[in-house]
């Protein structure tokens, strides 16, 4: 769905790049996650792909089409929800949808189905600028589904939403995804990432350091570890076993068998751990 | 279809923002004042005290003459009583005339602030005027024009063109801009660059919006100034022409820029130059060549014709044609530079 080939991009036209030599590929139906800390080249690499940004050197192929000659047709297939909220303030949150929708040559969603899927349906009929930044970002999410997007480019869709709201998104995320939908995430939380990603890419310093599925990475970085905490003589015991040493091993299935364990939890690593191994860099 | 979408929702937002309902305001502050403030015709006349002390087979006629001039010609019995109305009216020349023998004498008592060109102007006329009424007077001059049948509008009339010129047809020369970057500080614009719609549609649509204000701006002066002596069709197509050139210019300014507060500058020197043109239109005899091919000369005169009860279609539509094939220049060059910077 998304071919990248030796991407670069400056701002200042010159060698300073905000991204270098960025190549990865993106199947169809794949949920892939863009993980960097701010000013990585997430966004820049995301500008490219949707055409907001020139290509200015590398080839890009999104949707089957190529960004260096872009057509108009491209947006048809593809839906940008942005990290910073850019409704029509003036509008009501139905009538940024119905203008949006009237843009696109496709069949569309209905605009107040999609505003019930995120809770506004309530505030349809209010200005966008009556909204709280929530609201608004929600309300950036819907819009970029409204034509069905086969590629949908996804900026921080969680982030200032509340645990509940944030829980809506990421399930509509994964109804989309199994539709077939195409999703390129851009985040810098690897909860949302490893929650929702099939592969996800770690940018740095506009450069791809890494590209695996977040479970290869767990069980390349992780630490084969288990934490358990046992009832032994009145007391709490908390130990960590080794799955690889044969005395650790013998000793937690003698402690699963005489049934005394209150907690126990596999040590793998986070996302975010894997992230500083490989980066050496914190992801905020 | 999308255009039109586009520019439906543009007018949605003008209207639900101040600033359309502040152009509209500014228009009929406009009318107010020229209906209300502005004479139909500017007051000419020079006020004259007077002490005559001729015969009246002289003083009589030169006084008629010197009122068929415009000239308000008040008579008083000394010089005492002259010097003292002078003293309460600043804004009065003093007149005392009397005979020396066989010459008349004439003694001007002036306020001290007129140039040499008035003060020739008082002598000649009054003078003029005098020797006229002497029985041996044979007028020799003989004075031909041109354009006899020239048409003049009413000072209050010919206000009118600099209205719409500066108002609604330059409106989007600085207006549009500031549509553009509020769009783009709302990022609603990158929101728009992301659909099948294309760059020239959101352009247009922005050049719709200016359009529709500059319309309803000049009718509304138009209409409440001119009444029905204006020719509202040659009108309409013209500030259409005119107000596409404008917003076109504006937009073409506005794509070296990335924000108002940079664009703001050369906006602000463009809308000044362009007043320029006034000045000449104002001063027919001060029209330098610097001033005569500004855009605002040429359509400063030609909002004029449409004033008149008979148009010279040829030159309003030489207008029309001129600017609208202008309009369409800058708007392509505007829509090939924001293709590469609206959403940067």
């Amino acid at each position: 769905m998304i071919t990248v080939n030796g991407l670069y991009h400056s701002y200042s036209n010159d060698k300073k790049y905000a991204v270098k030599d960025v190549s990865f590929e993106i199947e169809r139906g794949e949920v892939f996650g863009f993980l960097g800390p701010s000013g990585a080249g997430k966004s820049t690499t995301q500008g490219v792909l949707t055409g907001l940004l020139q290509l200015q050197k590398g080839e890009v192929s999104v949707a089957g089409y190529n960004v260096k000659k872009p057509s108009r047709t491209m947006f048809n297939k593809i839906g940008v929800s942005f990290e910073q909220s850019n409704v029509y303030g003036k509008l009501t949150a139905l009538e940024n949808l119905e203008f949006y929708k009237k843009l696109f040559d496709v069949p569309t969603r209905d605009a107040n189905e999609l505003l019930e899927m995120v809770g506004l349906e309530n505030v349809a009929t209010q200005r966008a600028s009556e909204f709280s930044k929530g609201m608004k970002h929600r309300l950036t999410f819907i819009r970029s589904m409204i034509n069905n997007p086969e590629m949908w480019f996804l900026d921080e869709p969680t982030t200032g939403l509340d645990p509940a709201i944030a829980s809506v998104i990421k399930d509509i995320v994964k109804q989309e995804k199994a539709k077939g939908t195409t999703v390129f995430l851009t985040t810098h939380n690897m909860f949302v990432a490893d929650e929702l990603c099939d592969r996800v890419g770690f940018i740095i310093d506009g450069e791809i350091k890494l590209i695996d599925s977040p479970r290869n990475l767990k069980l390349q970085y992780g630490e084969k570890l288990v934490e358990v905490d046992y009832r032994k003589n009145g007391g709490t015991v908390k130990e960590k076993l080794s799955f690889i040493d044969e005395d650790d091993r013998k000793h937690l299935k003698d402690i699963v068998s005489e049934g005394t364990i209150e907690m126990m939890h596999t040590k793998e690593a986070t996302l975010e751990e894997i992230f500083i191994k490989v980066t050496g860099r914190g992801l905020e | 279809m999308k255009l039109l979408y586009s520019f439906l929702k543009d007018i949605q937002l003008s209207t639900k923002s101040f600033y359309f309902y502040i152009e509209i305001g500014f228009a009929l502050i406009f009318v107010a004042i020229l209906v209300f403030v502005v004479p139909e015709n500017f007051e000419k006349k020079v006020t004259v005290y007077a002490y005559i002390d001729l015969p009246e087979a002289v003083a009589g006629p030169a006084e008629k003459a010197l009122l068929g001039e415009g000239y308000d010609l008040q008579r008083f019995a000394s010089r005492e009583e002259v010097e003292a109305e002078l003293a309460s009216d600043r804004s009065s020349v003093g007149l005392v005339v009397s005979l020396d023998g066989s010459k008349i004498v004439y003694d001007y008592i002036l306020q001290g602030y007129e140039d040499e060109k008035f003060k020739r102007i008082i002598q000649t006329t009054i003078e003029g005027n005098f020797a006229k009424a002497m029985p041996e007077f044979s007028e020799t001059t003989v004075v031909r024009t041109i354009e006899s049948d020239a048409e003049k509008l009413s000072d209050r009339l010919n206000i009118l063109p600099v209205f719409l010129g500066l108002n609604s047809a330059f409106m989007g020369l600085f207006i549009i801009a500031a549509y553009i970057f509020l769009d783009k500080e709302e990022g609603t614009i990158k929101a728009f660059a992301v659909t099948p719609a294309k760059v020239w549609h959101y352009l247009a649509s922005k050049m719709g919006v200016m359009l529709i204000t500059g319309l309803a701006s000049a009718l509304v002066a138009t209409v409440f100034i001119a009444g029905g002596k204006a020719h509202y069709f040659h009108l309409i197509v013209l500030i259409v022409s005119l107000n596409a050139f404008g917003s076109a210019l504006g937009l073409f300014i506005a794509s070296f820029f990335d924000s108002m507060t940079k664009a703001m500058g050369w906006l602000y020197v463009s809308i000044i130059v362009l007043a320029f043109a006034a000045i000449s239109y104002y001063m027919p005899s001060f029209s330098p060549l610097i001033i005569r091919i500004l855009p605002s000369y040429p359509m400063l005169f030609a909002f004029r014709e449409t004033l008149y009860e008979v148009v010279d279609l040829e030159y309003v539509y030489a207008n029309v044609l001129g600017f609208g094939a202008a309009a369409v220049v800058f708007f392509l060059l505007s829509n090939y530079r924001f293709k590469k910077t609206l959403t940067v």
